[in-house]
C-alpha cells in the first residue's frame, strides 16, 4: 500500500496538465473567436477569463440540477437505468412515507426556534465586541473561532458534552439534585432531542453572524446616537429606535442565511445517533435515502421539495421584511 | 473569412481536447488493458498479463495481508494480475457509482445482502456453468457449506464464491464471572439459563452489565432458534407473527436495554458496543467468530456455544462473497482469477466456507491466534446458517428494523400487534 508507484502520479499529473493546457486553449480560442465576433476587447477578455468556471458551473452544478430535477419523476437505483414513474415519488412523499412529515416537522421547527434565539445571541454578542474594551482585537478573533473549527469535530464534542454523564449533566447536577429529579439523557431522550439540537445551534452564534452584525453596528453613524443623546434619549432607546433600524438589513441577511442553513442542518445530526430517528433532519433523510437505501429518485424528489421549502419561506421572509427593515435610500426616496 | 474558419478549428480542436482529457482521467481509472496511448512510457512490467480489478471494503491493515494473498497469486499466474483496489469507507456507494458509470472493478465483494439485489438488476456475471466444468477445489460447489452457498445464489444460479462464514458464539469475561460467583457457561446453555445468567452478572451501581444488545446479534437468529422463519423457504411469505416469531421477538425483548440485564441504549451510544466488552464492562458478548475480543490486553476470556433456542441451536454466519461484475472485459480470466483469488482466501480468512477446510487444524493455520477458540468456533460452524435474502433486501431490512424492532426495543407496541401490521408490508416486498 505504502509503495511508491510512480506511474500512478505520473499518468495523473499528466492528465491534469493535460487538462489546463487544453483549458488555455479552450481560453485564448474563445478570445480569439469572440474578438472576430467584433466583441469588445475587455468583454471578450473577461468571457474568456471566466471559461473554466463557467464550464465548471455547467457540468458539475447546472447539470446535475437539471438531471435531479428528471430523477425526481424516477425510480433510480443506480445500478440500472431510471425508470420513469411519473408524480410516484410524489405520492409516497405526501402520503404513504411514515418518516417523511415528522422529518419535516422536525427541521421547521429547528429552523424556527433556533434562528430567532440565535440572531439574540448573535446580537448581543456583536453589541459586547463593539463596546471599546481592552484588547478587542484578542475577544474578536477570539468569538469568531467556532466558525472555524470543522464541523464534524463538533457534533462529535458536542454528543461528548451531551452524554448523561457528560459535561452539561455535570454541571447540572446540583440543579438535578435540588429538584429531586433523574439527570436529562439528551440526545438519547426521543422528547429532548429538538431542544438539544437547539442548545447546539447556539455554537452558530459565534462566528460570522457575529462578524456581520459588528460590522453594522460599527456602521450606524455616530451623529444619530449624538443627536438622540442630547435629546436625552437613554441607552434602551437608542438601541431600540436607532441601532436596530440602523442595522436591520443586516438582520434580514443573517436571518435568510440563518433559516436557509438551519434547514439544511446536515453535519450534526449526521453525526450523532438518536433513537428511532427523532434527530433525522430532512437533508439527513435526503442522504440516508440517497446513499444507503439508493432510491436516487426518491431522494431527489425530496431535495426539489426542500429547496421548494427553502424558497417559500424565503419570499415569506423577504415580503414580512418589508414591515421592519428599514433602508436609507429608500425612506428618502419615499419623502421626497 | 479564411482566418474565422482558421479560428473556429482551432476552437474546436481545443475543445477535443478537454474533452479528451477528461475522457482520459475517467480511462484511467477503468483503463485495464494498458493499450492507451498516453502511457506508453515506461511500464517495465510485461504487458501480457491482463489486470483484474479487485474492489473490496478492506481497512488498511486487512488490505496488506489480502495484497500478501495476492502476491502470491499473481506470481503464479501467467494469464491474470490482480490489482486490489480497497476502499475503506463508503464502499458500496463507490461501487455503485463505479457500475453505473461504467468502470465496475472486474471482481468485487458483496456481504449476503446485496448478492440477490446485485444480481436481480444484471450486474454480475452468472458463473454456475463455468464452475460445474471446473475440478479445482475451490469450484466444487459441493464442498461449501450449502445454508452461505445459498447467498451467492440468485433464481437458483450462482453469481460468487463464498470466502468467508463467520458463526457468531459467545465471548465472556472469566473475571467478572469469578467475581459475582457465578459458574462459567456451557455449550449446553438454553435461553432461560442465559437470560439468568446475565441478571446474576448485572450490576448497575458499578456499571457491569451481564450482556449488550442493540439490534446485533440478529433477532432473526433467535427466530430460527425457535423454529420461525422470516422469509420462508419459498420466498413467498415473511411469516414474522408466526408464534415462533412472537416468542424469539419477546425473548429478544426481555434482553434489549432491559437494565435487569444489560445496558440502556444510552450508555451503549456513549461508550461503544464491543468497546463495552473491550472496556471490561459486559460479561458476555455475542461477537463474530473471527473477532478480536479473545485477545484484548488485560482480558482474560473464554468463550462458548450461543444458548440454545426451544427447537435448535442454529447460530447466524456473516458470510460474503467475492463476485465478477457483468461489465467485464474478461469474463474468461476473471473467472480464473475469482476461483484462485478464493482458494487464497480460504486459506487466509476464518472461518473459509468449506466443509472440508471447517477444521480445527486449518482454522489453526490461518488465524494462529484463533487456537484457543477454534474448538467453540468448528462446533459453532456445524449449526450456522446465513440471511435468506431477496433483490430488495434493503428495503426489506428497513421496514422489519423500523416498524418491528426499533419500535418494539422502545416499548412502542406489542411484538404480536407490531409484526402483524408490519407483515403485509414486508411481503409486498418479496419476489
Amino acid at each position: 500500500m505504502a509503495e511508491w508507484h510512480a506511474e500512478w502520479y505520473l499518468s495523473t499529473l499528466s492528465h491534469w496538465l493535460l487538462v489546463g493546457a487544453a483549458m488555455i486553449g479552450l481560453m485564448l480560442a474563445t478570445y480569439a473567436v469572440l474578438r472576430r465576433l467584433k466583441v469588445r476587447r475587455e468583454a471578450a477578455a473577461g468571457y474568456a477569463l471566466i471559461l473554466p468556471w463557467l464550464l465548471g458551473f455547467l457540468i458539475w452544478n447546472a447539470y446535475p440540477f437539471a438531471y435531479s430535477l428528471y430523477l425526481a419523476f424516477t425510480e433510480y437505483d443506480v445500478l440500472q437505468p431510471p425508470k420513469w414513474v411519473g408524480l410516484e415519488n410524489f405520492k409516497y412523499m405526501f402520503f404513504e412515507d411514515p418518516r417523511f412529515w415528522p422529518s419535516v416537522k422536525l427541521t421547521v421547527l429547528y429552523a424556527f426556534i433556533s434562528v430567532p434565539l440565535g440572531m439574540a445571541g448573535a446580537l448581543a454578542t456583536a453589541v459586547l465586541l463593539a463596546q471599546d474594551v481592552k484588547a478587542v482585537g484578542f475577544w474578536r478573533t477570539l468569538y469568531y473561532l467556532p466558525s472555524v473549527l470543522p464541523a464534524a469535530a463538533t457534533a462529535l464534542l458536542w454528543r461528548w458534552m451531551f452524554a448523561s454523564k457528560g459535561l452539561i449533566n455535570t454541571l447540572l447536577s446540583p440543579i438535578y439534585r435540588l429538584l429531586d429529579m433523574e439527570p436529562l439523557m439528551w440526545f438519547a431522550d426521543e422528547r429532548l432531542v429538538l431542544p438539544s439540537f437547539v442548545i447546539m445551534s447556539f455554537w452558530g452564534i459565534f462566528g460570522a453572524n457575529t462578524v456581520i452584525l459588528l460590522a453594522a453596528l460599527k456602521n450606524v453613524p455616530k451623529e444619530l446616537l449624538e443627536a438622540a443623546t442630547v435629546d436625552g434619549a437613554g441607552p434602551w432607546t437608542r438601541f431600540f429606535k436607532i441601532t436596530l433600524p440602523m442595522i436591520s438589513p443586516s438582520l434580514l441577511y443573517v436571518m435568510i442565511m440563518g433559516i436557509i442553513g438551519a434547514l439544511q442542518n446536515f453535519t450534526a445530526p449526521l453525526f450523532i445517533t438518536t433513537p428511532s430517528g427523532a434527530g433525522t433532519f430532512l437533508n439527513v433523510y435526503i442522504y440516508q435515502q440517497g446513499f444507503t437505501q439508493y432510491k436516487m429518485g426518491y431522494a431527489s424528489a425530496i431535495a426539489w421539495f426542500l429547496m421548494v421549502l427553502i424558497l417559500i419561506l424565503t419570499l415569506l421572509v423577504l415580503r414580512w421584511s418589508e414591515a421592519w427593515v428599514y433602508y436609507e435610500v429608500e425612506v428618502r426616496q419615499k419623502r421626497r | 473569412m479564411k482566418r474565422a474558419k482558421l479560428i473556429l478549428t482551432v476552437w474546436l480542436t481545443a475543445l477535443a481536447l478537454v474533452l479528451a482529457a477528461c475522457g482520459g482521467k475517467s480511462g484511467d481509472t477503468g483503463g485495464q488493458s494498458g493499450t492507451s496511448g498516453q502511457q506508453s512510457g515506461g511500464t517495465q512490467q510485461t504487458q501480457e498479463k491482463v489486470k483484474i480489478r479487485l474492489a473490496t471494503w478492506a481497512g488498511a491493515e486487512e488490505a496488506k495481508e489480502l495484497q500478501a494473498v495476492i502476491d502470491e497469486i499473481n506470481a503464479k499466474s501467467t494469464t491474470f494480475e490482480i490489482v486490489s483496489e480497497p476502499i475503506p469507507a463508503d464502499y458500496y456507494t463507490k461501487l455503485q457509482t463505479m457500475i453505473a458509470g461504467n468502470t465496475a472493478p472486474d471482481l468485487f465483494w458483496l456481504s449476503q445482502e446485496y448478492i440477490a439485489s446485485y444480481a436481480a438488476r444484471g450486474a454480475l456475471l452468472d458463473i454456475t456453468d463455468r464452475l460445474a466444468q471446473d475440478t479445482r477445489p475451490a469450484a466444487n460447489l459441493d464442498d461449501y457449506f450449502p445454508e452461505i452457498l445459498e447467498s451467492a445464489k440468485y433464481q437458483g444460479r450462482v453469481y460468487g464464491l463464498p470466502w468467508i462464514a463467520q458463526p457468531v458464539i459467545v465471548y465472556y469475561n472469566k473475571a467478572l464471572f469469578k467475581e459475582a460467583g457465578v459458574p462459567e457457561p456451557t455449550d449446553d446453555w438454553d435461553w432461560q439459563t442465559f437470560r439468568e445468567t446475565a441478571k446474576k452478572l448485572t450490576n448497575k451501581e458499578k456499571g457491569i452489565y451481564g450482556v449488550a444488545f442493540n439490534g446485533w446479534p440478529p433477532v432473526q437468529m433467535f427466530i430460527w432458534q425457535a423454529g420461525g422463519e422470516v422469509i420462508s423457504p419459498d420466498l413467498k411469505s415473511s411469516p414474522i407473527d408466526s408464534p415462533e416469531a412472537i416468542q424469539a421477538l419477546e425473548f429478544y425483548n426481555s434482553i434489549i436495554y432491559n437494565e435487569e440485564v444489560a445496558p440502556p441504549l444510552a450508555v451503549i451510544n456513549e461508550e461503544g458496543f464491543a468497546e463495552l466488552f473491550k472496556k471490561g464492562k459486559l460479561a458476555m458478548f455475542f461477537g463474530g467468530a473471527a473477532d478480536d475480543l479473545d485477545r484484548v490486553e488485560g482480558l482474560d476470556v473464554g468463550t462458548v456455544l450461543v444458548p440454545k433456542g426451544p427447537k435448535n441451536r442454529t447460530t447466524f454466519a456473516w458470510t460474503a462473497s467475492t463476485v465478477i461484475s457483468s461489465q467485464t472485459k474478461h469474463p474468461d480470466i476473471a473467472y480464473e482469477a475469482l476461483v484462485e483469488l478464493t482458494e487464497g482466501i480460504h486459506n487466509w480468512k476464518i472461518v473459509a466456507p468449506r466443509k472440508s477446510l471447517a477444521t480445527k487444524e486449518h482454522l489453526v493455520k490461518s488465524e494462529p491466534r484463533k487456537e484457543k477458540s477454534a474448538d467453540t468456533i468448528i462446533k459453532a460452524t456445524q449449526e450456522m446458517r446465513a440471511f435468506r435474502v431477496i433483490p430488495r433486501q434493503p428495503e426489506w431490512d428497513t421496514i422489519f428494523w423500523e416498524q418491528v424492532q426499533d419500535p418494539l426495543f422502545s416499548k412502542k407496541g406489542s411484538a404480536a400487534e407490531l409484526a402483524r401490521a408490519a407483515r403485509p408490508k414486508l411481503e409486498e416486498l418479496l419476489p
